[in-house]
């Protein structure tokens, strides 16, 4: 207890120092908000809770004390970062703003009592709980497909950790002018581009490593974010042809055009409607079973279908979509007040799964939260999503969306979203130095 | 299997249709929220609260309200090219400028 208070009184010092000089409406009893998940939405949402009133005690409970981040963590693949580069860990969160962690796992909750249980015998009660699981991979939605393939010798690498250096390593040994496959999941999935960018890095990275290889990409779907820009960056970095559908707009002339190439690159992307869609994996003999035949791999990278993570359903929180239905205003459940979903595994509509959603997510509920239990109006959210992308180390890409509340649902602003096909070469490389610098400003953001 | 597969393409045509006429909104057209709502939206770039160490991206924190009002005009109508500020620029109304501009010229430089 008088430990407690100590850090407490740390955590209003640390408030101060940072120049906050919020007023506390919580001066006497100071409300309990227990965050269930530390990743980008978890770790966010802490923060910005005590920003916006630093009595607040905040708890975050999460398994890992060390986060490998997952945004950029394809950068591994291609050796442009290391694993260890991923680690993020949550000193500053502590010391400087007196956000408490427990590292451990959540087995219940009861969300009448608003006490939650963890594996480690804590009990805690908590006067709003946010959870922010992310998502959990259905590898066994794919024939043929399962956890223990994914995680010996058919890695998805979806989720950065052990898989993420699995398929590294078997890149890097890949017999020359072998074939590297990756199986890009359906709609709705984690991180949009990143399918298409891990495609394009390796490519990248092929041309000087193993310049006779394959990068062959299988879809379900027909398109994607960030559509024609990343293909016309496959069409000049690696010789990919663009399907007549997406050529429109892109530049015929002038300093770098388009091209149709005679003899296609080693970059392909096999459409929904071409039959790109896997039916069944072998994984003795690395091949998949599309609608349009077998394809042979030497390397085999399989996203599989996804929904909300695990904890999420153990909670009660997932409806039959598989993700977590909100009040769109405060992210507040549905299904159990008192508990906010944000992240990947909340319905968010015209927002896509990212880790700038759920940062933003994690801000405006970190504000509704606190609006809620001091008695106040809760305010009009705003949203923001940027997914940054590359189609090759000095190409940058991104999609870029403003999101507001309209009837009851999240709609994005209308305008322009993407990089425009007729962008100088400056830009693009500009670009390419966003999406570098990005990755500290954000972890920064999020987690000091 | 059959009639599970035809349920799952409606339901994948659903969601195309939907994704297809999804409502998008004018910035004007929405409840307007407050200047630090929106501006906590750029901290993902911009660093928290506008306070930015790395130099890549322009730091917001203490920067003149009429200084960041018209860089954005500028970002939205061409004027100043732009790789992405352009598709955030034009999310916003004038109104929602000035708030946002507020925010960030009420920001200490450093913490």
């Amino acid at each position: 207890m008088q430990r407690r208070d100590f850090l407490k009184a740390l955590g209003t010092g640390a408030m101060l120092a940072t120049g906050l000089s919020v007023r506390s409406v919580f001066a006497n009893a100071a409300p309990h908000v227990v965050i269930v998940g530390g990743g980008v939405g978890g770790a966010t949402a802490a923060k910005y809770l005590k920003f916006a009133d630093p009595n607040i005690r905040v708890t975050v409970i999460e398994k890992n004390p060390v986060y490998i981040r997952p945004y950029g963590s394809s950068e591994v693949l291609n050796d442009h970062i290391g694993m260890q580069d991923l680690e993020v860990r949550y000193d500053r969160l502590r010391e400087r703003y007196g956000i408490e962690f427990l590292f451990d796992t959540v087995t219940g909750v009861d969300p009448h009592a608003r006490t939650v249980r963890t594996a480690g015998g804590v009990q805690l009660n908590y006067d709003r709980m946010i959870v922010s699981p992310g998502i959990q991979l259905l590898y066994e939605r794919i024939e043929g497909y399962s956890a223990s393939v994914a995680e010996s010798r058919i890695p998805s690498a979806w989720i950065a950790g052990n898989q993420t250096r699995l398929l590294r390593d078997q890149l890097h040994a890949m017999r020359p002018g072998g074939t590297f496959v990756i199986v890009a999941p359906p709609n709705p999935y984690r991180c949009p581009p990143g399918p298409y960018e891990r495609g394009a890095l390796m490519a990248e990275w092929f041309k000087v490593h193993n310049p006779t290889a394959k990068v062959i990409i299988l879809d379900s779907k027909d398109s994607f974010v960030p559509g024609p820009s990343m293909l016309l960056g496959w069409n000049r970095l690696y010789g990919y042809n663009v399907p007549e559908r997406f050529r429109e707009g892109m530049p015929t002339d002038g300093e770098w055009p388009m091209k149709i190439h005679e003899e296609p690159g080693m970059l392909d992307w096999v459409a929904g409607r071409d039959g790109g869609r896997v039916l069944s994996v072998d994984a003795a003999n690395l091949s998949v079973e599309t609608e349009a035949g077998r394809i042979e791999a030497d390397v085999l990278n399989i996203v599989p279908p996804m929904v909300a993570g695990k904890v999420a359903f153990e909670l009660d929180l997932v409806d039959e979509t598989g993700y977590c239905p909100i009040d769109r205003r405060t992210h507040e459940s549905t299904r159990h007040p008192g508990i906010h979903v944000i992240g990947d595994a909340c319905v968010a509509d015209a927002m896509p799964k990212s880790g700038f959603s759920a940062n933003t997510q994690a801000k405006v509920a970190a504000r509704a939260v606190v609006d809620l239990l001091a008695g106040r109006d809760t305010q009009a959210p705003l949203w923001e999503n940027t997914c940054y992308a590359l189609a090759g180390s000095e190409y940058g890409l991104y999609v870029a969306d403003i999101f507001r509340l309209v009837d009851g649902r999240i709609a994005r602003t209308e305008g322009p979203r993407f990089l425009p096909l007729d962008a100088s070469r400056a830009q693009i490389r500009i670009g390419a130095l966003y999406q570098q610098n990005w990755m500290r400003t954000f972890t920064d953001d999020c987690f000091a | 299997m059959r009639r599970e597969d035809t349920v799952k393409k409606c339901v994948s045509v659903l969601a195309l249709l939907v994704s297809l006429f999804a409502p998008t909104v004018h910035a004007q057209d929405a409840e307007r929220p407050t200047g630090e709502m929106m501006g906590n939206t750029c901290a993902a770039c911009h660093g928290t609260y506008g306070r930015l160490g790395s130099a890549a991206f322009v730091p917001l924190a203490g920067m003149e309200v009429e200084e960041f009002v018209r860089a954005m005009r500028a970002f939205r109508d061409g004027s100043r090219p732009s790789t992405l500020m352009h598709s955030v620029a034009v999310g916003f109304s004038d109104e929602e400028y000035q708030a946002m501009a507020e925010f960030f010229a009420a920001q200490r430089i450093e913490e």
